[in-house]
């Protein structure tokens, strides 16, 4: 069994200052992606589309920096972690202009064995909210311990 | 480029659907653009020299930009369809390098007449046919 205080389980534990999003950030990533699209790349052709507006590519949503302690309160099992991967979901369109705000909290902690031995899995969930306070995603991040 | 998928829909849509394949060379200075462009300007995505320092091959791709590398296979195959990309996982299980020639795969593995989704599992592999970053999607379709 894992030890961890399941106290700490969903409670948020860091709220990042809102960060405005500026169209050059959106037009940057898309040039860095190879994004073409123009409801993401083309203000005119954008207006038609289905925002009334350029949005960013859903990806934009996980270029957001955590908050400066953020690691300081993802649990740590054994020698070595690893960020194994994420989930996001994509709930809502982040568009040049929006203020972004980042809360985050430890969703989830489980054991897990595989073929290489041992691992302990933190799953840290991440929401991002418009300065609406619209949940725009949501993202699980999945940090793998070996133990 | 996106495709011209506007007939896309989810009645066509058929469990075995092919995304891609599609090929490219990953470039180190494509890394530096997006490690530049998101704030992740580190000497691992950006330096070969200091990314051997920490024990790496050499500089490496970031995570992030794998995923979004795979999620623009998708919303590539979505093209004017007017569907919504609404979630993807990634794992990522090797360092992508750059400087590499890289393949994006996926198919369609199921679709849900309740949400009106199709699910689909995407991985980006190397020369060597090994499945570096593999991952799944959902697609919404308009009604």
């Amino acid at each position: 069994m894992v030890d961890y205080d399941p106290a700490i389980i969903g409670r948020v534990f860091e709220t990042t200052e809102p960060l405005q999003v500026s169209a050059e950030m959106v037009a940057n990533f898309c040039t860095a992606i190879g994004e073409s699209n123009p409801l993401h790349t083309d203000a005119d052709a954008a207006k038609k589309g289905p925002y009334a507006g350029i949005t960013a590519p859903p990806s934009f949503a996980v270029t957001f920096r955590n908050g400066q302690h953020f690691f300081q309160h993802v649990p740590r099992y054994g020698k070595q972690g690893f960020d194994a991967g994420k989930d996001v979901e994509f709930v809502g369109p982040i568009r040049p202009g929006d203020a972004i705000t980042l809360s985050s909290h430890v969703k989830e902690i489980y054991e897990k064995t595989g073929r290489t031995g041992s691992m302990v899995f933190v799953i840290v969930r991440t929401t991002l909210t418009n300065q609406k306070s619209e949940v725009v995603a949501h993202i699980d991040h999945r940090f793998m311990n070996r133990t | 480029m996106p495709e011209d998928n506007s007939d896309l829909n989810f009645e066509t849509v058929k469990i075995g659907d092919e995304l891609g394949p599609e090929e490219f060379h990953l470039s180190k200075d494509q890394v530096r653009a997006y490690a530049r462009a998101t704030g992740m300007w580190v000497p691992r995505f950006t330096d070969d020299e200091a990314a051997r320092k920490e024990g790496l091959p050499g500089m490496i791709t970031p995570g992030n930009m794998s995923l979004a590398i795979l999620s623009k296979l998708v919303t590539d195959w979505m093209g004017a369809s007017g569907a919504r990309l609404t979630r993807m996982g990634t794992t990522y299980r090797q360092p992508v390098m750059p400087d590499h020639t890289l393949t994006l795969h996926g198919f369609v593995t199921d679709k849900k007449d309740i949400d009106h989704t199709a699910e689909m599992d995407i991985w980006l592999e190397n020369e060597d046919g090994e499945r570096l970053v593999v991952g799944t999607a959902t697609v919404h379709f308009p009604r």
